[in-house]
């Protein structure tokens, strides 16, 4: 693992630059040019907001769109820069042919440039908090640990997943699937809250209540987004109950996946 | 000082594809049964390699298509890892597997620098302070801000030698880019590389199928052949021993592209026996050296009796461009032939053809000047080059012995 952190170290520069190629590339000759990186949150913030007015989801006293904002900013930024941390390897093949740097550097680069990305949802936030006058709080400092918490989970998927991608292709087919199904049983339309009414509270699976909860929080985006969504517009610290879970999990999978992705690295060139 | 060692190096690779679901299925299920699974066969692609470059030693690596160059460089590179066998470098690698990898077409001639120099390891205030230098080489300053798609092929590879070359490195290695651009351009290519190579005392290892060369440029070289070090050492021996052995592959396929391919015309009335190829010493052989003497001996059997038949032998090379030929017309008294075996041989006291595979001709007509017999591509043999052959100048047909007189006109 410390030969990770001199690499990325030693290779910052390539990083950089590449996570410059991906941003210019995909911006190139696009009349919107940056601007698609927020449509794709707005949009879907829209359109849940239109569904809620039918089914009615309590969103208590935080109004319901900037709600659900906070939660797809984190979710739009795990989703994209996993998928395209998966795609990395298998995407750059003519490089990884040719020139020999440490192959982590593709996943980690694409989960970087999804960062610009949601950097610029911030500006949506703000603007969002204004119209519906709520003041940033001091809670607001725990934002960078969020997101670097999400990155690792990010690449957890992501170093495996571009290892087996080499190997296998199934994972560019399976993984759109995987992920859309992932959200819905992470609180993106809904709050974490409601989740945890029903089950600790009401116990509404007997005496499968609390274990469902336990299993409900091992998915690290249930954590990530209750905490996003407390520090930025409840003004309070994050629900270390919702976030634990998850975080072992992760800690549990990183290096596992991170040791597999090293290890299958030495025959990409020979299989890809 | 050794700048590279390589030691005991296989790298092996599976044939065919990589196994999808229903195979898997299927081993599995054999496997469970307790039978044999049909593995996918190895490949060597080198086998058992060992060498070492000394710092500054500039090393020519040739071989045929597939002796395993391409593959060695991959695995000092890095690119891929060896079955077994270890390698030690000392100092930082210049890939130069392929200039221009990398190369994205959306962006100017400006972000691919950029791009290019950051994937060959160079950092941003190496490629700033570089730039000017970079573009003025490859004579783009026009062109460095419109977008790559829009270069020419030569255009891309003048930019992308130029970023390559500018990496100051240890180490470089080079596969086949020496001949990229226009005539002027490959001149500037070569003296850079002669820079690189001379006044810096860079180690270089360059991979070629140009001979001529690696012999100019290196002062060892390695022949590979089928993932073996076949020879090591001095450039002119290692390189005549490839031009020998390629003549030889050349010839070994065309004399069995050639040995069906006899084409016979006959009345009947003779028929070829045995056709053999002497050496001066009138010793039947399949090869000669060339410029030494060539006999050829036709032995034919007669079904009823000719009288003074006219008998041509000739030479032709395998795609039919006729080199030489005698007539037994030439002859003042030929003799008659009775009916029985006869024996003619010709000879020319020097063959000066180059190494290369030749045929054999026969003609046969009778007194009246009718065609009784003739046949093309009789009999295949091979003309092997004079020692020192790598000297020579390729682009000849003949070898001529020639004097040289140089600087002494009065």
């Amino acid at each position: 693992m410390s030969t990770f952190f001199t690499d990325l170290y030693q290779y910052r520069e390539l990083m950089f630059t590449l996570a410059w190629k991906n941003i210019a590339l995909r911006y190139k000759q696009a009349y919107l040019g940056i601007a698609w990186a927020i449509l794709k949150p707005v949009m879907l913030m829209l359109i849940f907001t239109l569904v809620r007015s039918f089914v009615g989801i309590d969103s208590g006293d935080i109004p319901y769109p900037i709600l659900v904002f906070a939660a797809l900013m984190p979710w739009t930024f795990f989703q994209e820069s996993t998928a395209d941390g998966v795609n990395s390897v298998v995407g750059n093949t003519t490089l990884v042919k040719k020139i020999y740097f440490p192959r982590e550097i593709f996943p980690i680069t694409a989960v970087m440039t999804k960062l610009v990305e949601l950097g610029i949802n911030f500006v949506i936030l703000a603007a969002l908090m204004l119209w519906y006058q709520m003041a940033p709080t001091i809670y607001f400092l725990w934002i960078p640990l969020i997101i670097a918490y999400t990155v690792l989970v990010a690449l957890t998927i992501s170093l495996a997943g571009a290892a087996v991608n080499v190997y296998y292709r199934d994972i560019k087919s399976a993984l759109p699937v995987l992920l859309s199904l992932l959200m819905y049983v992470s609180p993106v339309i809904y709050p974490l809250h409601l989740v945890k009414e029903k089950l600790l509270v009401q116990q509404a699976a007997g005496d499968w209540s609390n274990a469902l909860y336990l299993l409900y929080t091992c998915n690290p985006l249930a954590g990530i987004i209750d905490a996003f969504q407390s520090v930025a517009l409840r003004g309070t610290a994050p629900d270390f109950s919702s976030l634990v879970p998850g975080l072992i999990a992760t800690l549990i999978l990183l290096p596992l996946s991170y040791r597999y992705f090293k290890r299958a690295e030495t025959y990409f060139a020979d299989v890809i | 000082m050794t700048a590279i060692e390589v030691n005991h190096l296989t790298k092996e690779y599976r044939l065919g594809a990589l196994a999808g679901l229903k195979d898997n299925l299927l081993n599995t299920a054999a496997r469970l049964r307790g039978r044999e699974v049909q593995r996918r066969a190895l490949f060597k692609a080198l086998d058992d390699v060992s060498f070492s470059v000394d710092k500054g030693e500039v090393l020519g690596i040739i071989g045929h298509n597939g002796a395993g160059k391409s593959t060695l460089l991959k695995v000092l590179a890095r690119i891929t890892t060896a079955t077994s066998g270890s390698i030690k470098v000392d100092g930082r690698i210049a890939p130069l597997i392929e200039v221009g990898a990398g190369f994205i077409p959306d962006f100017t001639g400006r972000e691919n620098v950029y791009l290019n120099g950051a994937i060959m390891g160079l950092s941003k205030k190496e490629i700033d302070t570089k730039f000017d230098e970079i573009v003025a080489f490859a004579e783009m300053e026009e062109f460095i801000d419109t977008p790559v798609k829009r270069y020419s092929s030569g255009m891309q590879v003048k930019l992308a030698f130029s970023v390559a070359t500018s990496i100051e490195s240890e180490i470089l290695i080079v596969d086949e880019v020496l001949a990229v651009g226009d005539l002027a351009f490959q001149r500037k290519c070569f003296d850079r590389m002669e820079e690189l190579i001379k006044s810096q005392g860079r180690t270089v290892l360059i991979v070629s199928h140009n001979i001529r060369q690696v012999i100019r440029m290196c002062n060892r070289v390695i022949m590979m052949d089928g993932g073996k070090v076949a020879s090591d050492g001095d450039p002119l021996q290692v390189t005549e021993l490839y031009y020998n052995q390629s003549n030889q592959r050349i010839q070994q396929n065309q004399h069995e592209a050639t040995a069906e391919n006899a084409r016979i015309q006959s009345s009947g009335e003779v028929e070829l026996l045995e056709i053999n190829v002497l050496d001066g010493n009138e010793n039947i052989t399949e090869e000669i050296v060339s410029g030494d003497s060539l006999g050829i001996s036709v032995k034919l059997l007669c079904h009823r009796p000719l009288e003074k038949p006219e008998i041509v032998v000739g030479t032709h090379t395998t795609d039919f461009i006729y080199l030489s030929a005698g007539s037994t017309a030439v002859l003042d008294d030929r003799p008659d032939f009775t009916a029985g075996t006869h024996v003619v041989k010709y000879r020319v006291p020097s063959f000066p053809m180059v190494a290369g595979a030749y045929c054999v001709r026969v003609s046969i007509f009778d007194s009246n000047g009718r065609l009784v017999l003739s046949g093309e591509t009789l009999k295949t043999f091979t003309v092997v080059p004079l020692p020192g052959e790598a000297k020579h100048p390729p682009l000849r047909t003949l070898h001529l012995p020639a004097a040289w007189d140089i600087n002494n006109v009065e």
